[in-house]
């Protein structure tokens, strides 16, 4: 597996606001809730502080909210009340979501959802169409991307030639696309084998290696146990919050 | 980031989009092609009919044509002589031709010849020329002049027969007005033609020369009095005013335009809903767009530059369809003589504003929803 690069401050595509300040946490959650319809509470009172470049792992059992809180901080959704602040900043303040998710945010989801009509350049460059970056970096950036994912020379291929893991692999690709400081996955191994769960975790550590934030939400203890720390939920609250022993 | 995206990536991005849903995509097209078809051939058939009614007042090559105002159609136009007389009166009038026009069908290929009434001391004034044998005299019977288009087509000579207005006729000349609808058609003697059609004393068209011709206040002034003095009587001195003495083709004009807004509502409901559906099967992809940072207004873009895609491909086909239409028409026995066809870049440019107009106002809607999907809920969309 190559080296993940995300060079933000010399990259021609990064366009993202700089950092508000080096003691803010990249991610702080103040009191969050989220009901639905009223009657269902999802999240409850939630507080948690996630520092800049750490790895966290997000567990527990199905239902118990750690899904809700990632879009939450994805900014796909809003909480019922509390705040939820991207480096000292609440998301309430961005005028334009679409950009805060454009510029800090790199998305990984269990069922990779590409684009099954284009191609895999195609689908690593959509998320970098409108940013400042020209077609030759735009192509430039894709390119050393599924090189990085170990899919050179099959940037023409659409993703219905691929197997899960190597979707999944793209799809964290387009994910750095745009050199975020935050990468959410939601069950990025949930449906693959052990060898490509192995892969896409190592990548998951190349990633985290460059300084990226990475919250990875999962069900599953052992992928959980490459992470930082282990957050564990249950029935919409932080019930337990450990280090682990991962040699990060 | 915005929706005026147009790099190359982008839009090969918006064309692997569209040729995705072959099937639709084609169907949609085709929907766009017809609804061209219709506008392009209505326009250029209606078009050529003005214009076939224009060559008839462009004939006398006058500054002003006068017509019975009102007339369902201009050969239907009726003047008599003292109006002629009050005309030819009109101060800055230098000349005033009057003539009778009329039609018959000779054979299969001239189903509507034209007969022309005029009097032989007015030919030079009426702009003809006789190129071959010598005009008839004023109360010649029997005597007719063949434009050189028609004597060539009928394959007549001086001296040869011909048979119009009930009765058989001697080639007495050949004349050239210039005008290929003059010049495909015969010239009488005027009471000849008005005894036949038993009009005695009426033409039906004045041809107006005016003293300061390239004076359009000039033109005005007379136009005025004209009209002033005879308020039953129409001018034309442009193409534009036909409408004024021929009802018909305002009737016909309307009834295109009718037809045209027809045929794009139409198109934009099928567009529409032919769109709705792709918003439904494309929810996810939409939903994803919008997670990743697309703007709403990004996304109302690629759907509308794909709208716009099946758009040119519509509009290519719907001409190239129109074409063969109109040529078939053109074919039609009926018709010949009447529909000179000519494609005129009005009718190609109204059929591409169709195209895109029922496209945009198709999708529009579509466009819209898609960009109001919350991400979240699209993404989970089954």
């Amino acid at each position: 597996m190559s080296e993940i690069t995300n060079d933000r401050a010399s990259s021609p595509v990064f366009t993202g606001p700089s950092s508000l300040g080096e003691t803010a946490p990249a991610v702080e959650l103040r009191h969050v809730s989220k009901s639905y319809e009223r009657t269902t509470r999802a999240l409850d009172q939630i507080d948690l502080r996630i520092g800049v470049g750490e790895f966290v792992a997000v567990t527990g059992p199905s239902g118990c909210g750690k899904s809700t809180m990632l879009h939450l901080i994805a900014a796909l959704d809003v909480p019922t009340s509390g705040s939820v602040l991207i480096d000292g900043r609440d998301l309430t303040s961005w005028r334009d979501l679409s950009r805060y998710r454009r510029e800090h945010v790199g998305l990984v989801f269990q069922l990779h959802n590409l684009l099954a009509s284009q191609t895999l350049l195609a689908n690593v460059e959509v998320v970098m169409f409108g940013t400042e970056a020209s077609v030759h970096e735009r192509r430039a950036r894709a390119r050393d991307l599924l090189a990085q994912v170990d899919l050179a020379g099959r940037e023409r291929r659409r993703p219905t030639q691929l197997s899960g893991g190597e979707r999944q692999r793209v799809a964290i690709a387009r994910a750095l696309a745009n050199h975020p400081t935050l990468l959410l996955a939601d069950e990025p191994t949930g449906s693959l084998d052990s060898v490509s769960a192995g892969h896409v975790l190592n990548l998951f550590n190349a990633v985290h290696a460059t300084g990226v934030t990475i919250i990875l939400v999962t069900h599953d203890l052992t992928i959980a146990a490459a992470a930082e720390r282990v957050i564990h939920m249950r029935d919409g609250a932080v019930v337990a919050d450990v280090p682990t022993t991962a040699p990060n | 980031m915005d929706g005026s995206e147009t790099s190359v990536d982008y839009i090969a991005f918006m064309l692997r989009g569209v040729w995705a849903k072959k099937t639709r995509s084609i169907g949609l097209a085709f929907a766009v092609a017809f609804a061209v078809l219709i506008v392009v051939t209505l326009q250029v058939t209606s078009s050529s009919l003005e214009q076939s009614a224009a060559a008839v007042m462009s004939v006398g090559k006058a500054n002003i044509t006068v017509v019975q105002k009102g007339v369902a159609d201009i050969l239907s136009s009726t003047i008599d002589e003292g109006e002629l007389g009050s005309i030819r009166r009109t101060p800055g009038v230098t000349s005033a031709v009057g003539v009778l026009v009329g039609t018959q069908k000779v054979n299969a290929d001239n189903p509507v010849f034209i007969e022309i009434g005029i009097n032989p001391t007015d030919l030079a004034a009426f702009g003809v020329t006789v190129v071959a044998g010598h005009p008839y005299t004023a109360s010649a019977t029997n005597q007719v002049m063949l434009g050189w288009r028609a004597a060539a087509n009928l394959g007549l000579h001086v001296g040869d027969r011909f048979h119009a207005l009930g009765t058989w006729n001697t080639v007495v000349g050949i004349y050239s007005t210039g005008n290929a609808f003059g010049d495909a058609g015969a010239m009488f003697p005027l009471p000849a033609v008005q005894g036949y059609n038993r009009l005695p004393g009426v033409v039906t068209l004045v041809f107006v020369k005016v003293a300061n011709s390239s004076s359009s206040r000039a033109i005005n002034a007379v136009v005025r009095r004209i009209t002033y003095a005879m308020p039953q009587l129409t001018t034309i001195t442009t193409a534009s005013q036909f409408g004024r003495a021929d009802v018909t083709l305002v009737y016909l004009k309307a009834a295109v335009t009718a037809s045209s807004v027809l045929a794009i509502a139409i198109g934009a409901v099928i567009v529409g809903n032919t769109m709705l559906l792709s918003l439904f099967e494309r929810t996810r992809e939409f939903g994803l767009l919008r997670a990743v940072g697309w703007t709403r207004r990004r996304l109302i873009g690629l759907l509308l530059g794909e709208s716009l895609v099946l758009a040119l491909v519509g509009a290519a086909l719907g001409v190239a369809l129109s074409f063969a239409a109109i040529s078939l028409l053109g074919q039609v026995p009926s018709l010949r003589g009447v529909l000179h066809v000519t494609f005129s870049a009005n009718a190609f440019a109204r059929g591409l504003a169709t195209a895109v107009g029922m496209t945009i106002l198709g999708s529009l809607y579509p466009s819209i929803r898609a960009a109001r999907l919350v991400p979240l809920k699209a993404l989970s969309y089954e």
